[in-house]
């Protein structure tokens, strides 16, 4: 048994802020990750990380009205205002600890963000963005581990937490096991900052595949709310090579900011020649490639101008890759505290929802983690501070999550993961089950899925350690695809990246609401929560004032009264 | 095919790649002392074990298992 006062679940940039800011308290603090931190997650893929800095002339009704209408009214205002007020602290606590940004003159560059000089085709259409970004130089990950080693946070690398572990009703610590050898071993800890990431389903051409949702699906079991896991982030590939990862960087028009006026949005050609109007959410037009496909006219072709031509292909096993800092565990306070006492979520992890219902800016995400990492972090350190001396742990409760924890090494036969991961994504990566939806194939997929819930995943078994992670993640994407499917069939309207087409509008009297869901008596259950009345849009502005990207077949006022809120 | 080769006669068995791959990818033999590829499927092309000093890794953008696209 391993004991610290406050434990960190995940190394990205969320669990680096919160482990850093938990240490400088004084307090030991172990940082848990399956990979090898400042080698693992997303945050080691990202450029930039949006700043907000009034000095620099920044408009924080500008910025907060950016959020708003991309976001299309999902985004949390009161968390928007933290993490933009938070993020100029966090760029110079990223610079002490050794991390280099693109500097002139002793100062960091400040670029706009990469669509505000960009040149759109005239099909094109996406809001105004006024938000800007600071890019960080090749090799911060490296820095960042090192200053964490440096003031003594406790490093666990290649190590799978599967459970929290609750005493009397507060999170007490947690279980896992070492990726190499299967080690299993038990962690008492005051706190715990569950900064894991989001999920997705392991997509062709993205290196996503260990955000399994592991920290959602973990705070979920616990009696964590989740909520918004109804969007998506959808990303597109290429058919040639679908697996080689970099497409998505010459479709979203690359760092356009750093060369103004160099790039052009791509021009996109359907299978019949025509152009393709890119005129809906998520930047590129992505929903009306979707809709092409649908109507029997892939494939597509991007049109780069002198970077040549691209074919396209569907996003497939994304299904939100990875919820940038939309759906998650829903925070309590500004201390990203949870329901569940004891437990803090940051990051992709901690559904503030702050971004809304469309990547609605350019180093969001970075920025984010980096502010609901720091406040996490200060908050677990607050809270074990707290606590004096700590209990035990019910050995009986530990035997029980052991046993959990090893049963399908102790399983001589089931279904190996990988078979069971691609049947997920076989009933999920279609086009039309999470991108172009419709209730009716929601609900073939849910019943897949609960399928796999029921029967598949108890019986889930692995021969090795390495496969023993395998299942475990399995049977957290299996749980995130249900949070994902019960999410949008919930939603019956359309909104940002979620478009059901069997209800082709926005619906602001019924659907200015999040969606949120739980565990109630072992069983999921769907219901709205409000946004406050102020953050509302103009009702007196017509709908396509407030939404001004459009979606096909659009039906303005689309969508059903509540079918979510009686449960299922 | 994902990662493609560890060259036996280059890895100088620094471990790098192990400990760089975040799926697993790679272990070490005890053996030999050389890193070898253990579980290709689960290969996500994500390059980071072509920081090995000897240059011994090599990639391949093709894939271990059928694709699954959304639609193509």
């Amino acid at each position: 048994m391993i004991e610290c006062d406050v434990l960190v679940i995940g190394g990205g940039m969320a669990g680096w802020f919160a482990a850093i800011k938990a240490r400088e308290q004084g307090l030991n603090v172990l940082l848990a990750d399956k990979g090898y931190v400042s080698k693992s997650g997303e945050t080691i893929y990202a450029g930039d990380t949006a700043v907000f800095d009034p000095d620099a002339g920044n408009d924080l009704a500008a910025w907060l009205e950016q959020v708003d209408v991309i976001g299309e009214y999902m985004n949390n205002r009161h968390w928007n205002e933290l993490v933009f007020r938070d993020s100029r602290e966090r760029l110079a606590d990223l610079r002490s600890y050794g991390v280099q940004f693109e500097e002139k003159d002793g100062r960091v560059v400040r670029l706009p963000h990469p669509h505000a000089n960009i040149v759109l085709p005239d099909t094109h259409k996406f809001p105004p963005t006024v938000s800007e970004v600071v890019h960080w130089l090749p090799g911060f990950p490296e820095k960042v581990r090192k200053h964490l080693i440096k003031i003594g946070v406790k490093l666990k690398d290649r190590f799978m937490v599967t459970e929290l572990l609750l005493q009397d009703g507060r999170v007490a610590g947690a279980i896992g096991f070492s990726i190499e050898g299967n080690r299993v071993e038990v962690i008492k800890a005051k706190a715990v900052v569950m900064s894991a990431g989001g999920g997705g389903f392991r997509p062709v051409g993205y290196p996503t595949h260990e955000l399994t949702a592991d920290g959602h699906a973990m705070a979920y079991r616990a009696g964590a709310t989740i909520t918004s896991k109804e969007f998506v982030s959808p990303h597109s590939t290429n058919p040639k090579d679908p697996a080689w990862p970099p497409m998505y960087l010459f479709f979203s028009a690359g760092h356009s900011a750093a060369q103004p006026g160099m790039y052009s949005a791509p021009h996109l050609f359907n299978a019949e020649g025509d152009e393709v109007a890119a005129r809906g959410v998520a930047w590129h037009g992505w929903i009306d490639a979707e809709y092409e496909a649908h109507e029997g006219r892939a494939p597509l072709i991007a049109d780069l101008g002198k970077r040549g031509v691209l074919p396209v292909s569907g996003p497939g096993g994304h299904g939100s890759m990875f919820g940038h800092a939309t759906g998650g565990i829903v925070p309590v306070n500004d201390d990203c505290a949870t329901e569940v006492p004891g437990l803090y979520a940051a990051g992709d992890s901690c559904g503030t929802c702050f971004i809304g219902a469309n990547y609605s800016g350019f180093g969001f995400a970075t920025a984010h983690a980096a502010a609901t990492g720091a406040r996490a972090g200060l908050g677990a350190a607050a809270e074990a501070k707290g606590l004096g001396a700590d209990g035990g742990i019910d050995e009986k409760a530990v035997a029980a999550a052991t046993a959990r924890l090893l049963e399908p090494l102790e399983r001589k036969g089931g279904f190996t993961p990988n078979w069971v991961t691609q049947v997920l994504q076989n009933t999920l990566a279609p086009y039309f089950v999470l991108y172009v939806k419709h209730g009716d194939r929601l609900q073939a997929a849910l019943s897949t899925v609960e399928f796999l819930r029921d029967h598949i995943a108890p019986k889930l078994y692995a021969r090795d350690d390495h496969e023993l992670r395998l299942a475990h993640e399995t049977k957290n994407m299996i749980l995130n695809a249900e949070m994902k499917v019960r999410s949008s069939l919930a939603r019956t309207e359309s909104r940002g990246t979620h478009y059901r087409e069997d209800f082709p509008g926005r619906n602001d009297e019924e659907w200015l609401a999040w969606m949120r869901l739980k565990q109630e008596d072992g069983r999921m259950v769907t219901f709205k929560q409000p946004i406050p009345a102020e953050w509302r849009p103009d009702a007196a502005k017509s709908y396509e004032e407030r939404y001004p990207m459009r979606l096909p077949n659009e039906v303005p006022g689309s969508g059903a009264p509540n079918a979510a809120g009686e449960g299922r | 095919m994902a990662i493609e080769s560890i060259d036996f006669a280059l890895c100088n068995g620094c471990g790098i790649c192990v400990r760089n791959c975040p799926m697993d990818v790679i272990r070490m033999n005890r053996e030999t002392r050389k890193a070898e590829i253990r579980y290709q499927a689960d290969c996500m092309l994500c390059g980071q074990c072509l920081e090995c000093p000897e240059k011994a890794i090599y990639l391949k953008p093709g894939w271990p298992k059928p694709y699954l696209l959304g639609w193509g």
